[in-house]
């Protein structure tokens, strides 16, 4: 931390170099408009395309067909959610949500459970090997994804796995980014806690369970977001393993939506269907704000 | 006491290390054996050496040839358009957002987010209706009148722009938390010495967050490689092939309708991972050599 500091200042020359003098009132405040301007015309850009799409989905089609763009419907309506509600053979989107809801749910804990575990394997186990293992394992982990996508199929296949949620819930289990982050955070636990427990005669399914589990729990919840919400929004993986409508999750659902409401034809219920298959994801941000925007203070990871 | 075999690691990181060999090294292993094979997913890979790579790369009356071309450079164009955007955009989001007197930091920097949080099927099917010639808003407030999926070079646009409205959020986090955690007193005894905003920006942000910026470059450009859904589902490669990605072709390839080509399919999978490999590589020499 000194050094850092210490760097830093070294690069403080270079700029009492420089002897601008400038009427500094004014270019602060020309520097707060622009900032303002700018960052407004962004969030109205970033909006504007949800709101429509929520505001369309309470509109008729004749509304939507014959009067131009509105941003707001004449008459609210929700006929289209009934509509996509009662509609369980070509698009049974209440079916396709559960199964998102089912395959999301399981796999963040089973994220959780299997990034701790290790975690503590990897930084507080003392065996021959280990880190060695460690970053072997997170050594290979960053080829290229693609390489292994086609056989990734073949193992599902193999499985029996095919057209279940299985194969949506376990595979990403294997991954190493979040083992990464949870033995970095675990590392920096002081020794001495688990030694003394040691010393009391606590074996280490105990240490893992009442004094670690409990010390991890941000770096384990973010990690767990982001889970839920990448499980939720996946979308290749889904649409290569899942045939069988009744058991795909919601993004492949979507997919085929495009065909089924094809050329816009029923748009309100194809936007009904786009906003009901965001709404959990935006749920858990708005409860959980604090830990997706935090989630990289944590990481140390990242910061240099 | 010592001698006592301890089996209590093999039940902490065994299951991963089981999890880690079936679901990653296998396949990957698997996948570059399958790229010096003709298998259709079913029967057994035939050995057929470095045939699939020929083919790809120097047979030009080969379809798989042109598709590759086409795939890999339209995946180039995609990535030499997003990712700048993705870099610079966040950066300046940032920097605005730092500003001292800039009220509403986290509500502006939640909208700006949460797009991230929505799925690209989702997001695609909003933004195609936003940008419908008849229903939209491009064509009724804007006038414009292409349809602008199947129309060069709106089509890219539109891929830019749900691209860089879902992908600004991630890397603006990151920079804020940066950004952050450069010393204030820096600012302000460069304040006092007369430095402007973009002087600063210049000498003390930037140099500051080094690290987080390589970071994101390289995570993002190895990201931009792998896009699928943007394409898929705004334009489903069109017009005329011409958004038609690397990984559209590949998944066609390999699982698509007809039987499927899994060796060929393979073997564009390995040149690609090639790609974003060599690639990644080559950003971080090169920003860790200027870095020192």
């Amino acid at each position: 931390m000194a050094n850092q500091v210490a760097g830093q200042l070294d690069k403080a020359p270079l700029v009492n170099g420089q002897r601008a003098q400038k009427s500094k009132g004014s270019g602060i405040s020309i520097s707060k408009y622009i900032s303002y301007l700018f960052l407004i015309i962004l969030c109205v850009i970033w909006i504007v395309p949800v709101v429509f799409g929520i505001t369309t989905s309470f509109r008729s089609q004749t509304e939507v067909v014959s009067s131009g763009f509105r941003m707001f419907p004449k008459e609210w309506i929700f006929d289209n959610y009934i509509a996509i509600l009662n509609n369980t053979s070509t698009a049974p989107i209440l079916r396709w949500l559960m199964n998102s809801l089912f395959i999301a749910t399981m796999h963040t804990f089973l994220v959780i459970v299997v990034i701790s575990i290790t975690g503590y394997g990897y930084s507080r186990m003392k065996f021959k090997g280990r880190d060695t293992l460690f970053f072997t394992l997170l050594g290979i982990s960053f080829f290229p994804g693609v390489v292994n996508l086609i056989p990734s199929y073949k193992i599902i296949d193999a499985l029996g796995w095919v057209n279940t949620s299985w194969a949506m819930i376990i595979p990403g289990l294997a991954g190493m980014g979040n083992l990464f982050l949870v033995r970095q955070f675990m590392n920096g636990i002081p020794k001495e806690l688990d030694e003394s427990a040691h010393v009391d005669g606590a074996n280490h399914f105990r240490i893992y369970a009442s004094i670690i589990v409990p010390l991890m729990k941000p770096i384990l919840i973010v990690c767990g977001l982001f889970s839920f919400t990448g499980s939720w929004n996946d979308f290749l993986w889904p649409v290569i393993v899942f045939t069988d409508v009744d058991k795909m999750p919601v993004t492949a659902g979507l997919l085929l939506l495009q065909d089924i409401y094809g050329n816009y034809r029923m748009i309100g219920q194809l936007m009904g269907s786009a906003i009901l298959a965001i709404i959990p994801t935006l749920l858990l941000f708005l409860f959980a704000q604090k830990y997706f925007v935090q989630s990289i203070n944590l990481n140390s990871g990242i910061k240099g | 006491m010592k001698k006592k075999l301890n089996l209590a690691p093999v039940f902490f990181v065994g299951p991963h290390v089981i999890l880690f060999i079936v679901f990653i090294l296998l396949p990957t292993i698997y996948g570059i054996y399958a790229s010096f094979t003709k298998w259709n997913l079913m029967n057994d890979p035939v050995w057929v050496g470095l045939d699939n790579y020929k083919t790809i790369l120097f047979d030009n009356s080969s379809t798989f040839h042109t598709q590759f071309n086409n795939g890999l450079k339209n995946t180039l164009i995609f990535v030499l358009l997003s990712v700048p955007l993705l870099i610079v955009l966040p950066l300046l989001i940032a920097v605005a957002l730092e500003h001292k007197k800039v009220k509403g930091k986290s509500l502006i920097q939640a909208i700006l987010y949460v797009p991230g949080l929505i799925s690209i099927s989702a997001g695609a099917l909003i933004w195609l209706l936003l940008f419908n010639k008849q229903l939209g808003m491009v064509g009724n407030v804007f006038g414009s009148e292409v349809s602008w999926p199947t129309h060069q070079p709106y089509a890219w646009i539109l891929i830019i722009i749900i691209t860089i409205w879902g992908g600004v959020g991630g890397n603006l986090i990151i920079y804020r938390a940066s950004i952050s955690g450069v010393a204030q007193d820096l600012y302000e005894s460069a304040e006092m010495d007369g430095a402007g905003p973009i002087r600063r920006f210049a000498s003390i942000t930037l140099p500051s967050i080094r690290f987080p910026l390589v970071y994101t470059f390289v995570m993002t450009t190895a990201g931009a490689f792998n896009v699928f859904g943007q394409p898929l589902m705004m334009t489903d490669g069109g017009p005329r092939q011409s958004t038609h990605v690397l990984m559209m072709y590949i998944r066609q390839l390999a699982f698509g309708n007809g039987e499927s080509i899994a060796g060929m399919a393979s073997a564009m999978a390995v040149l690609l991972g090639l790609v974003i490999l060599l690639i990644s590589a080559l950003q971080y020499y090169v920003m860790n050599r200027n870095a020192a």
